[in-house]
């Protein structure tokens, strides 16, 4: 099928709109014929990379890339970066505020979640902010027969 | 079974309108941390939550989850039922507690 790229913007806050860009990928997804298990798998990822921008960062973009091959997806915020990348991989770690906490989030399960599921990740932080990569390989397994 | 098998007992109310009471059901997964139910909870599964959220709604459909259960006899607002109702995920309603709610439906005979 046409490769499908698209740019996102997600603000900072804005728990309302939260979770649109995992929502338009399932359904594109949905549309390519790829299987319910490999489409959950994908939607977990980019729901809670999109959610934690909204929460931890002063906003950013995602950049969307499926082909017939994989699906790339890059989280770029404006900060304010994470302390320890290593502290914030662990399991149970957050620094949620009282609105995230609120909302539901704040397990400190987000970041596990997307290694879980992701077929490569890429973390980097600074004070300027932190960029995520995400691969997801579709193999023809992931197709529906 | 049916999301509407769960109304033929007492213990549960229908908050939101009747869009997806037809529902497949096929297991139970409680929490009210939504990176729990995200990573745990599977498709048609029931979501039993405190959560009195909009972003419960975000979780049970990106997950296709089947309908939530709002324990110990939680008021959600207007805008979460209209959402509701345009996802076709039922809002249902009890006054028991998370723990007794799973036994409740364990004893209807819902599968997990
Ligand atoms: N984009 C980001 N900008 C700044 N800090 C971040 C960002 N993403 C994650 N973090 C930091 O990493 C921690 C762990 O993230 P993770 O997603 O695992 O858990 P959480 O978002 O706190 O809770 P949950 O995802 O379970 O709702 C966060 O609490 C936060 O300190
Ligand atoms: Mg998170």
């Amino acid at each position: 099928m046409e490769p499908f790229a698209r740019d996102y913007n997600i603000e900072k806050h804005d728990l309302t709109n939260a979770g649109t860009i995992a929502s338009l990928t399932k359904r594109e997804l949905k549309k390519r014929g790829l299987t319910r298990d490999f489409i959950k798998k994908v939607t977990i990822g980019i729901y809670e990379a999109e959610i934690n921008v909204v929460i931890h960062s002063y906003g950013g973009i995602a950049a969307i890339s499926i082909t017939d091959d994989s699906i790339e997806v890059t989280f770029t915020d404006k900060g304010p970066g994470i302390n320890s990348i290593d502290d914030a991989m662990m399991a149970g770690f957050s620094t949620a505020s009282s609105l995230a906490i609120e909302n539901g989030f704040g397990a400190g399960m987000g970041l596990p979640n997307i290694k879980a599921v992701s077929d490569k990740m890429v973390l980097t932080s600074s004070k300027e902010g932190t960029r995520l990569y995400l691969k997801f390989d579709i193999s023809s397994d992931n197709y529906e027969s | 079974m049916k999301v509407k098998n769960l109304l033929e007992s007492t213990d549960f109310y229908l908050i939101s309108d009747n869009s997806g009471i037809k529902n497949e059901v096929n297991g139970i997964y409680s929490c009210d941390l939504l990176s729990h139910v995200m990573g745990f909870a599977s498709e048609k599964n029931i979501l039993i939550t405190v959560l009195n959220n909009i972003n419960v709604l975000g979780v049970a459909s990106l997950l296709d989850l089947s309908c939530v259960i709002f324990s110990h006899k939680i008021q959600v607002n207007e805008a979460i039922i209209i959402k509701s109702n345009e996802l076709n995920i039922p809002l249902i309603g009890t006054k028991l507690t998370t723990s007794e709610t799973v036994i409740s439906l364990y004893n209807l005979g819902v599968p997990n």
